[in-house]
């Protein structure tokens, strides 16, 4: 039912589309072109105003009038500029799609959260089904704007644009100002155009930058359509059928689907049909009279009549058989199995990986297609409007769970389907598409899996591969939303370091892919690194291309090309996020409520590097790099490995060598800082040969139910030592390991998390290094550096766990400094900055933030509007500082890592952990904005100014 | 009524394709003068009437209608005081509208196109009569489509549309040429009949001596961009077609135009 009130609904939506068609191509005569861009910028205009908050209804208006802003374009250069109609549309439509972007901001806006025309009339919903309702609302409003156009067309002004089509000499000799004239009609047809983009972006929940494509031909076929049903002159009956046409034309889109048709062949066969309906027409009236000539026959103008008027009786026929025969099937069918609808944006590899992974999966949990599960599989084929159709198609099979793989087709699932669950995979950000607020927040009926490459983890291989300075090419569609994240973050991390440069280009298509390469050779780049972009990914061969013959090596983010000439690829498993989108689905099969299933991060990193490529460009990688592959392309020998490959797959030296399990949860900057520092201090003095411990660093990649199957591993794998960095690897090994002598550093609280109850009073098998944010010191050197202070600010979130402990402390501690703690909170990152202003308004002296995820996210904006308000910002957390707070002192975790690796060296060397206590050791380390210091006319005291790290900004 | 000075027009001046059809006219038309227009196949006839109409504006010259000098006026401009008729019947009227609306756009003319219902019962009415002056049986057939009609019928309406809303000035370009015999006469009939009752002024261009002769109250002759002859209605009623023939073979004699030509010109008048 959903599939085919959907498809009357979006035919009602488009049939203003089709009636800006039908002005340009049957009134006016005009092959008008532009249509593809002002579908998107109604769209487009209509979803940034919502977006801003303005009323959906008003915004329809502007979307007419940047639609038709488009046409007087188009128009104009082709009157006054006497350009060809086509071309004028063409440079038109392609100009749009810049402005259309500029006028996003960004390739795609979601407006799941905004009040639409859609939810408006949801609101006086007397009760029936939302899209029922919808219909029947449209229906009254598609009659008048019947009635409305068909009167226009009877007007003088209607009558005149008619005859400035027709004969053009004609109207002039009327006094009719053909020029002007032709400009009105198609600025018309385009604003109905944007207006039916702005209607279809807010019924589908999203305005995005290539909606637009193939609009031309839908309109088209749309008209053409509506002729064919219905070949009459009088004007009521040609917008009718116009309006027509366009519901037909989507009713046809939706048997097609439901009949199986491969959505690739969708627009051939669109093509096809228009092609066809303009062809038989005159070959009809010629056939006929040409046998009437040769058989003496009378005139047979009812002939013609009679084949034009059963071609459409026919295929309406076919129609309705066709259609019922699918319904009785889906009715039988439909009772007996469980149906699961997987779509997909395109035969992108990451996302075939995802999909065959999931049915493996799937099939191991017991699924098995055509036994007691169907798995209904559709591919898009990039094309978005299609995906509606293929849910619509769902919901008409009524599968129990839609599985959307790729950001779009959730985009799509998200909005159209809410009486069933939704499960998403390879998505890297669920939030920007309002799929939810957080991991646990959201939508009732979605849940998935997500995660992006962390481009800063991309960094350090290239960084640990090719020491120095080096000056690193970057290249982008700004159109891929994904892409423009991505690049920022890479972005932002290679500014940390001041001996590497950023050279970026951005490109639109992936036909700008090899010059943009070109011009990063020629301003002198040392490596490539591609962020997450289809369009780049698309050309990938013109990146090798134009990289190869200046030795330039490349560091991609997608492994499964690492074969087609990158040197090293850092992406995610996209076999394991499969995996785990099917034992979700299970979970959901089973009648768990998705809403209740918290969204989870697949993070199962895969770094690859191909030594082929390494051969060719002369580079030799480290033993960290080697030993942090998974994957090895080419030959697992080769020289450039430096034996390292082939040797921890020899057998093992004489004499049992000891086993050392380094675990931790993340690879950020931090955990590799002291995982540096824990390595560091093992090495010395040839302490692990000289013991026999050969290390085996695991990363849980921020990955719960990894860390937990790896800590599980460990305690099988019988390793004779574990070290873990981090509070989530020291609560699974808590839990698992009751026997292994175990060591953990990087830890802020280890009594609350259960580890210990005092520092010495622990498990007899664990002991380590307590690293508490330095709460204390910083209310100290808030003492030292503003001495006549006397109110502190603090926000902080009581749903964290960390921030409501350095609350507590921060309150214990304030009064012997001589502060007075005045506090707010905020439950979500929107609220941080009005909790920041409330604090202001009570007059606070400086303000502190320490260990608060919450905050965290807003630093910026906290920011700017302290240093407007001239209150300086304190943190507990370095990074900020970059972000524009002032001073932060936190903990140097290079040290913590040492500190670790000290008291593992102990272990390792027979010391029982039950006779060690537990260390508290907090490095400090102060980080300190010199802008903001002068700005504040603070002096530094001596020790203070030699030991911090001063950040420009 | 229509006060042409010294009009000059080349079109792609300066290229190889440089034509030069207007050579300094002079031409004064008094209020109700119908005058016939002869000359030589591209001597500039449909060029002068394509001037007067506004579909160009002159290289240097001006030109007065109704002692307004519209040189620097666009033909729209000027349609509300003109009204024309042209050969080839298919470009007076629009062939996917109704004789209606057509007739409805010649009502139209001058007029502001609003977002008016004008065709309404009251102005199809007033159509009807209008259409059955011309005694050709299609009253009835208001909403059929104007490409049905044959090229005579069709060629009446448009006359018929020229005329309706009381234009100042008429301008007939060879308008029966491509019809037939019978619809040619029954079309003339309608222009003598139209141009007496309504007292447009009117210039018809018509390669026919005869026509020439008989119609209007003035000839001109044209040759080579410029009027040679003007003919008033008093010589008109004296001068024969053969003496319109001399006269073209004077122009012979002083222009060295071949025989050849001569000939053709003999068989086409
Ligand atoms: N708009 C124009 N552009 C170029 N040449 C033109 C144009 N109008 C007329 N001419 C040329 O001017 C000359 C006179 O044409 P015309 O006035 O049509 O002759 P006729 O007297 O047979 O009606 C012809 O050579 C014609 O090609
Ligand atoms: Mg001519």
């Amino acid at each position: 039912m959903e599939l085919w009130v959907g498809a009357i609904i979006l035919g009602f939506l488009y049939a203003f589309l089709t009636l800006g068609s039908f002005l340009t191509f049957r009134v006016l005569h005009f092959p008008d072109i532009t249509v593809d861009g002002s579908l998107t910028a109604g769209a487009a205009t209509s979803a940034v105003l919502i977006a801003a908050g303005w009323n959906p209804f008003l915004t329809l208006g502007l979307a007419f009038l940047a639609g038709a802003a488009a046409g007087s374009v188009t128009a104009a250069i082709n009157t006054r500029i006497k350009i060809d109609g086509l071309l004028a549309g063409i440079l038109v439509m392609t100009g749009l799609y810049s402005v259309n972007l500029h006028l996003m901001g960004r390739s795609n806006i979601s407006l799941i959260n905004h009040t639409t025309f859609v939810s408006c009339l949801e609101k006086i919903n007397p009760g029936l089904p939302a899209e029922i309702w919808l219909l029947v609302c449209l229906v009254p409003i598609m009659a008048l704007f019947w009635i409305a156009a068909s009167l226009f067309f009877k007007t003088d002004l209607g009558i005149s644009m008619t005859a400035t089509g027709n004969n053009p000499t004609m109207a002039a000799a009327a006094g009719v100002n053909v020029e002007r004239m032709k400009i009105f009609g198609i600025s018309l047809a385009n604003g109905l155009t944007g207006l039916s983009g702005a209607v279809v972006a807010q019924y589908q929940g999203f305005a995005d930058v290539g909606m637009g494509i193939g609009t031309v031909v839908t309109g088209l076929a749309s008209v053409i359509i509506g002729e064919t049903i219905f070949p009459l002159r009088s004007i009521y009956a040609k917008i009718f059928s116009a309006i027509l046409g366009s519901v037909v034309f989507r009713l046809m889109i939706a048997l097609a689907l439901s009949a199986g048709l491969n959505p690739i062949d969708l627009k051939l066969l669109t093509a096809v049909f228009v092609l066809g309906a303009l062809v038989l027409p005159g070959t009809f009236a010629k056939w006929p009279k040409a046998r009437a000539a040769f058989a003496g026959f009378p005139r047979s103008a009812t002939n013609l009549r009679r084949i034009r008027i059963a071609l459409p009786g026919v295929a309406i026929a076919v129609l309705v058989l066709w259609s019922a025969v699918h319904f009785s099937q889906h009715g039988v069918i439909g009772t007996k199995i469980c149906r699961i609808g997987i779509v997909q944006i395109s035969d992108h590899a990451m996302l075939n990986t995802t999909r065959e992974s999931f049915l493996k999966e799937m099939n191991v949990q017991g699924y098995l297609e055509g036994k007691n599960c169907a798995f209904l599989y559709r591919n898009a084929h990039s094309d978005t409007a299609t995906i509606n159709n293929i849910l619509d198609d769902f919901l008409r099979q009524d599968v129990s769970l839609v599985v959307a793989i790729s950001t779009p087709c959730t985009q799509a699932a998200i909005n159209r389907i809410k009486d069933r669950p939704v499960l998403f995979a390879t998505v890297a950000d669920p939030f920007v598409i309002g799929a939810g607020k957080s991991d646990t927040e959201h939508k009732p009926n979605v849940t998935g899996v997500y995660g992006a490459v962390p481009m800063d983890v991309l960094l350090e291989k290239v960084r640990a591969t090719l020491p120095g300075a080096v000056r690193i090419g970057c290249i982008w569609d700004p159109s891929q939303i994904n892409a423009v994240v991505n690049v920022e973050d890479f972005r932002k991390a290679v500014e940390r370091h001041p001996e590497l440069t950023f050279v970026g280009t951005a490109v639109s298509g992936t036909s700008e892919v090899y010059q943009g390469v070109l011009s990063l050779v020629q301003r002198g780049v040392d490596v490539m690194v591609l962020p997450p972009d289809n369009v780049i990914y698309s050309a990938f061969e013109s990146v090798v291309k134009a990289a190869k013959p200046r030795k330039i090596p490349i560091f991609i983010t997608d492994v499964e090309r690492i074969q087609d000439g990158a040197l090293a690829a850092l992406g995610y498993d996209y076999t394991s996020s499969g995996i785990q989108a099917a034992h979700l689905a299970e979970r959901i099969l089973k009648g768990e409520d998705p809403g209740r299933i918290p969204f989870q991060k697949y993070s199962h990193l895969t770094f690859a590097l191909n030594t082929e490529v390494a051969r060719e460009l002369g580079v030799k990688f480290p033993p960290a790099i080697v030993s942090s592959a998974t994957r090895i392309y080419g030959d697992k020998s080769a020289p450039c490995l430096g034996g390292l490959q082939a040797s921890t797959e020899k057998a093992p030296s004489p004499g049992r060598v000891r086993r050392l399990a380094l675990f931790h949860f993340t690879d950020s900057e931090t955990v590799m800082r002291a995982v540096k520092g824990f390595m560091d201090e093992l090495e010395k003095g040839d302490f692990l040969r000289r013991h026999a411990v050969k290390v085996d660093r695991i990363s849980a990649q921020n990955d719960w139910n990894l860390a937990q199957a790896i800590a599980r591993d460990i305690v099988r794998k019988k390793y004779d030592f574990v070290v873990t960095l981090s509070t989530p690897t020291l609560q699974m090994m808590v839990r698992t390991n009751r026997e292994i002598p175990a060591v953990f550093g990087m830890v802020s609280d280890p009594y609350s998390l259960g580890a210990a109850k005092t520092p010495r009073d622990h498990p007899a098998n664990l002991t380590g290094v307590a690293t508490s944010p330095p709460v204390e010191s910083a209310l100290k050197i808030m003492r030292e550096l503003f001495p006549k202070a006397r109110k502190i600010g603090m926000v902080w979130n009581p749903s964290e766990a960390c921030s409501e402990a350095s609350m507590h402390r921060a309150r214990k501690a304030a009064p012997a400094y001589g502060f007075e703690l005045v506090e707010a909170t905020a439950g979500s990152t929107g609220e941080v900055l009005d909790a920041v202003k409330s604090l202001a308004a009570k007059g606070i002296d400086l303000f502190f933030t320490s260990n608060d995820n919450t905050i965290s996210l807003a630093v910026g904006s906290v920011a700017a509007f302290l240093h407007q308000q001239r209150i300086p910002y304190f943190s507990n957390t370095p990074v900020h500082v970059e972000q524009g707070a002032f001073l932060a002192i936190g903990a140097d975790y290079e040290e913590v890592g040492k500190e670790t690796g000290r008291m593992t060296r102990e272990v390792v060397s027979g010391k029982s952990p039950k006779t060690i206590p537990i260390l508290e050791f907090v490095p400090e380390r102060v980080y300190i904005n010199r802008g903001l210091a002068n700005e504040y006319g603070v002096k530094l005291p001596q020790p203070l100014a030699e030991h911090a790290t001063f950040i420009k900004r | 009524m229509i006060r042409i000075r010294d009009f000059h027009k080349r079109f792609h001046a300066g290229s190889i394709n440089e034509v030069y059809p207007l050579r300094g006219i002079n031409l004064h038309v008094r209020p109700g003068d119908f005058v016939t227009v002869i000359g030589t196949n591209g001597s500039g006839k449909s060029t002068l009437l394509n001037a007067i109409a506004g579909a160009f504006p002159p290289d240097s010259g001006t030109i007065e209608i109704d002692g307004e000098d519209v040189s620097g006026k666009k033909d729209f401009q000027r349609a509300k005081h003109i009204a024309r008729v042209f050969q080839n019947p298919f470009v007076g009227t629009a062939p996917e509208m109704s004789i209606a609306e057509n007739l409805h756009m010649a009502h139209l003319r001058g007029k502001k196109k609003l977002l008016r219902l004008g065709l309404g019962l009251e102005q199809r009415e007033r159509l009807r009569e209008e259409v059955r002056q011309l005694e050709m049986q299609m009253e009835n057939r208001l909403e059929n489509m104007m490409g049905t009609l044959s090229g005579g019928q069709r060629q009446a309406i448009t006359l018929l549309m020229a005329v309706v809303a009381g234009p100042k000035v008429l301008l007939l370009d060879e308008h029966t040429a491509a019809l037939d015999p019978k619809s040619a006469a029954q079309v003339i009939a309608l222009t003598k009949r139209f141009v007496q009752n309504g007292g447009f002024t009117t210039l018809m261009v018509t390669h026919s001596m005869q026509q020439a002769l008989e119609l209007g109250n003035r000839t001109i002759m044209m040759h080579q961009g410029q009027i040679i002859e003007d003919i008033s209605s008093e010589e008109k009623r004296r001068c024969t077609v053969e003496d319109l023939l001399d006269k073209f073979s004077e122009l012979r004699k002083k222009e060295r135009l071949t025989a050849e030509m001569l000939e053709r010109l003999r068989r086409s008048y």
